[in-house]
């Protein structure tokens, strides 16, 4: 058990600079959530942790111990890793002995451990089994084994479920999310999925280019975000963003604010204009229907805008009114930081708790 | 069209058959040969069933000089070759293949020269050098030149660059030292190519003839490839017959380890020539 | 302490293989290279400079220039007739039944003899009294040979040898590399009707034209040092009309103690080598551009 602290990391790779400060500190028994896009940094953030990356500058602790010179063998982390990295030539029960045996851990002992893990994640009839004989859950299922049996202070899981299909990963979401709740170990979890991230974490790191976004659990990042980049990049389809000098209401810039930005589900499709202050004609570009929820592009003089609703499908070709309540617009100022609704001040990058 | 067909067919076993012979024909003949006696060897034409099977020709070539000597040489130096290259090769090529060290391009280019320096080549120098050390018709000249393989560290390089890196860091995490994990994760792993590479230099060093050739003087190192060359001045002028059933000893057994295990004595020479 | 061995680690990893390289291949070779600038007889205490003299004299040397024409002689007809029958053997009998399989056996099977039982065997197949070919020839009604007692004959009869021993290996190699090429450009270019022979020029060919190539080379510098079968079966006769330059070298060194001669002579087939290493490794570096 431990948190998980970066002072002023920075990493470099030759020339180029992944990570240029980073400055966090990773809860104790939370499920942390590193999502951003591919080629942010999320990995080796993670190495870093690990130790299998040495960080340029800067100091990592986890728990109270600075682990700037701690070889990953004595980091007392856990890996699980995208491709699973199962040893193809020991059986199962070899893979999770592994680490174990380099511990010197009594064979009784290990034995018991090994029951005792293969019963949680219910590979118990599989000991025996090499790895390639397993399907791509149970491979999944011996890298959680191996990871869990050393009893590690801190979890870390690189896109673990990237290679199983739709089904299956949901269903492990909610078995990991589940084996968190039960371990109770801090577990850092890297994904490029935000529906993912949303899901499973309850504190999430936005990266982008190596810099923090924006760290906060997902309610408040999906209501609060801190910037164009989080409101972006959570929720799909993403916020709209309209350029005030694009629209003809003057209200907006007495805010000196550069965009405003609703999100698709709190647009409203109606036949007559209503008092919104943002409310402007549309027609439809095209639609989605995916059940439950209908998602429409639509086309207005300020751009194309995306709307969802749960409505009665709307009729085509017809000229619409697309606004949206006062209370659901989030105004974003020149530098990029976003200023939401009922919070007349900038939302702080790190959020510790719902504000 | 159909008698034509048939007919292609019947050509085309025909042809294979021909090249099956011009292949067999000569071992069949040297088998011929062998129990034969020696007027039954100088007629023309030659005799394809001889009066009696004389088994009696593998004793006297056997005992026409110290074979069993020459074997157990042979097998000493073949096994020690092998075992120091397993020693050499596999720690080299994992090196090569998951370190970058200062000089470790000059190392490998150095091993790349190596591996195009054939034995006909340095025989001389090395020659020179064993006689200095004293070492001239021991084992150990046999074995010294051989106790790395360059091909080999190429090839078994090769193998362990396939190995996802994800795998070591597993490893590393799990708190394996570097050896640990070579000999635990990365050799299991190669261990096709290694079993290929050491099939493959055990038949060149058992075969080997021109090294002990050069390098030995007396039978007390004397492998059999040169022990069995001798049988071609037995005094008394070429007696075919015990010349062929001295190389039937030396032959023999290496067909028929090569017809149970083809398959793999095939894949482990195209595959070391291919790749 | 584990951060300096971490550090010398990789080194220590390759130095018992780099020791064995350097003692054994590179100090030799510069050694050779030394002596072919000097005088030696391998018994007196002193080796005397003498610049270029030995390359001199073997430019003059009829022996050694015999010596080489054989080597040149014998690689090119050993080299091409060997690739070009293992091309068409390969495409005959690249084919995955049982029967192929053994047929592929038995064309393979004399690459795993030692040579010198090839080199006694075939030597006693061409006995020109009682020798298996000489009967056969008469049974097709030809002309007898001499094989390897005479100077006609004998470095022909060496290189059938070296051709017989070889094919097979050359042969499971070219079939390796056709079945390496992937089947859909077959299928597409059934599809557009492309005769065998078309198929063969604009796709087996050029597939496997690397393998080729790699072939060729391997198969040159192995040619260039030929010596088991001159050694056993004619020892460079008769009339010199066997004599290769590794034989030279051999018999310069080993029988008369010139050793300068034989090294200089090493030198050459050196610099031989050296040029087909460096196209074989042109090659190699252009292959894996196409990976
Ligand atoms: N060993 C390396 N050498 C150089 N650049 C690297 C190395 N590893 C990663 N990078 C670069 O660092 C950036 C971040 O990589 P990574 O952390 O893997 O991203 P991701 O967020 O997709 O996991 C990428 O631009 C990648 O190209
Ligand atoms: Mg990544």
């Amino acid at each position: 058990m431990a948190e998980i602290r970066f002072e002023n990391v920075k990493k470099t790779y030759g020339e180029d600079t992944i990570i240029p400060d980073m400055n966090m500190t990773i809860k104790d028994g939370s499920f942390t959530v590193i999502v951003g896009p591919s080629g942010c940094g999320k990995s080796t953030t993670l190495r870093m942790i690990a130790g299998l990356e040495t960080q340029t500058e800067g100091n990592i602790y986890i728990g109270d111990r600075l682990v700037n010179d701690v070889s990953p063998g004595k980091r007392n982390v856990s890996m699980v890793f995208q491709n699973y990295a199962l040893y193809p030539t020991m059986s199962v029960k070899g893979n999770i002995e592994f680490g174990l045996k380099n511990r010197k851990v009594p064979k009784a002992e290990r034995q018991k451990l090994i029951e005792e893990v293969a019963e949680i994640v219910g590979l118990t009839p599989y000991l025996n089994k090499k790895p390639q004989k397993l399907s791509g859950g149970q491979r999944q299922r011996v890298a959680l084994a191996r990871a869990m049996v050393k009893k590690p202070d801190v979890f870390i899981l690189d896109e673990p479920l990237s290679n199983l299909d739709a089904k299956l990963r949901q269903q492990m979401r909610s078995e990991l999310v589940q084996l968190h709740a039960k371990l109770g170990t801090t577990f850092v979890y890297v994904t490029h999925d935000q529906v993912e991230a949303m899901s499973m974490g309850d504190e999430i790191v936005l990266l982008d280019q190596g810099e923090i976004m924006q760290m906060a659990p997902p309610l408040d990042l999906y209501n609060y975000p801190a910037n164009r980049f989080t409101a972006q990049f959570i929720g799909t389809p993403p916020m709209n963003l309209v350029s005030v000098d694009q629209l003809p209401s003057a209200g907006f810039s007495e805010k000196a604010v550069e965009q405003i930005g609703f999100r698709p589900e709190k647009a409203k499709l109606r036949h007559f204009p209503g008092n919104d202050q943002f409310s402007m004609p549309c027609t439809i570009l095209n639609r989605e229907t995916l059940g439950s929820e209908i998602i429409y592009q639509l086309d207005t003089f300020a751009g194309k805008l995306y709307a969802k609703t749960f409505n009665e499908p709307v009729v085509d070709d017809e000229q619409l009114v697309v606004s949206v309540n006062n209370e659901d617009i989030y105004y974003f100022k020149e530098n990029g930081r976003c200023i939401a609704p009922y919070l007349n001040r900038e939302t702080p990058i790190k959020v510790r708790s719902t504000v | 069209m159909k008698t034509s067909r048939f007919a292609l067919k019947g050509l085309n076993v025909l042809g294979l058959l021909i090249v099956i012979a011009i292949f067999a024909t000569p071992f069949v003949w040297m088998a011929v040969t062998s129990v034969k006696s020696l007027s039954e060897t100088i007629t023309f034409p030659p005799v394809w069933i001889p009066e009696t099977i004389r088994f009696e020709n593998f004793a006297l070539a056997w005992d026409s000089g110290p074979f069993l000597r020459y074997f157990v040489n042979s097998l000493i130096v073949t096994l020690s070759i092998l075992v120091l290259q397993l020693f050499t090769i596999v720690p080299a090529a994992y090196a090569f293949a998951r370190y970058r060290f200062f000089a470790d391009r000059v190392l490998f280019a150095l091993t790349m020269i190596t591996l195009m320096i054939p034995t006909q080549l340095i025989f001389l120098p090395v020659y020179l050098q064993f006689s200095s050390w004293g070492l001239l018709d021991t084992h150990l000249a046999l074995i010294l030149p051989f106790a790395a393989n360059a091909f080999a560290i190429f090839m078994l390089r090769q193998t362990f660059k396939q190995v996802p890196e994800e795998l070591l860091e597993a490893a590393r995490l799990d708190q394996a030292s570097e050896w640990k994990i070579m000999y635990m994760v990365m050799v299991p792993m190669a261990k096709p190519t290694i079993i290929t590479l050491l099939l493959f230099s055990f038949i060149t060093h058992w075969n080997d003839y021109f090294w002990p050739l050069v390098m030995t003087t007396t039978d007390a190192s004397r492998t059999l490839p040169v022990g069995i060359s001798a049988l071609t001045n037995v005094e008394g002028g070429v007696a075919w017959h015990i010349m062929m059933a001295g190389n039937m000893i030396l032959v023999v057994p290496i067909l028929i380890i090569f017809f149970i295990a083809q398959r793999h004595i095939i894949r482990a020479f195209v595959y070391t020539g291919v790749k | 302490m584990s951060r300096w061995l971490e550090r010398f680690r990789p080194y220590l990893m390759v130095a018992p293989a780099i020791i064995v390289f350097v003692l054994f291949f590179i100090y030799p070779i510069g050694y050779m290279i030394y002596l072919s600038f000097h005088e030696w007889d391998f018994i007196s205490p002193d080796k005397q400079f003498v610049g270029l003299d030995n390359f001199a004299g073997l430019s003059e040397h009829p022996e050694f220039l015999k010596s080489l024409e054989n080597t040149f002689v014998f690689t090119f007809f050993s080299v091409g007739i060997t690739t070009v029958l293992a091309l068409l053997l390969a495409l005959w009998i690249n084919r995955p039944t049982r029967f192929y399989g053994f047929v592929q056996g038995a064309v393979f099977s004399p690459h795993i003899i030692s040579l010198v039982s090839i080199a006694m065997l075939w030597m006693w197949l061409m006995d020109p009294q009682y020798g298996l070919l000489n009967w056969g020839l008469e049974m097709f009604g030809l002309p007898q040979s001499e094989w390897l007692a005479s100077p006609e004959t004998a470095l022909y009869s060496i290189i059938l040898v070296a051709i017989w021993k070889s094919i097979g290996f050359n042969t499971l190699i070219i079939i390796a590399g056709l079945q390496s090429i992937p089947p859909h450009l077959y299928e597409a270019a059934a599809l557009d009707q492309s005769s065998r022979f078309t198929s063969f020029a604009k796709i087996t060919f050029p597939m496997i034209s690397p393998t080729l190539f790699f072939l060729i080379i391997m198969n040159l510098i192995g040619s260039f040092q030929v010596f088991e079968t001159i050694d056993i079966m004619t020892q460079g006769g008769p009339l010199q009309s066997t004599n290769t330059l590794v034989y030279y070298i051999y018999e310069y060194g080993f029988r008369f103690f010139q050793l300068g001669y034989a090294s200089s002579a090493g030198v050459i087939l050196l610099i031989v080598l050296s040029i087909l290493t460096v196209l074989y490794f042109f090659l190699m570096s252009r292959r894996v551009h196409y990976q």
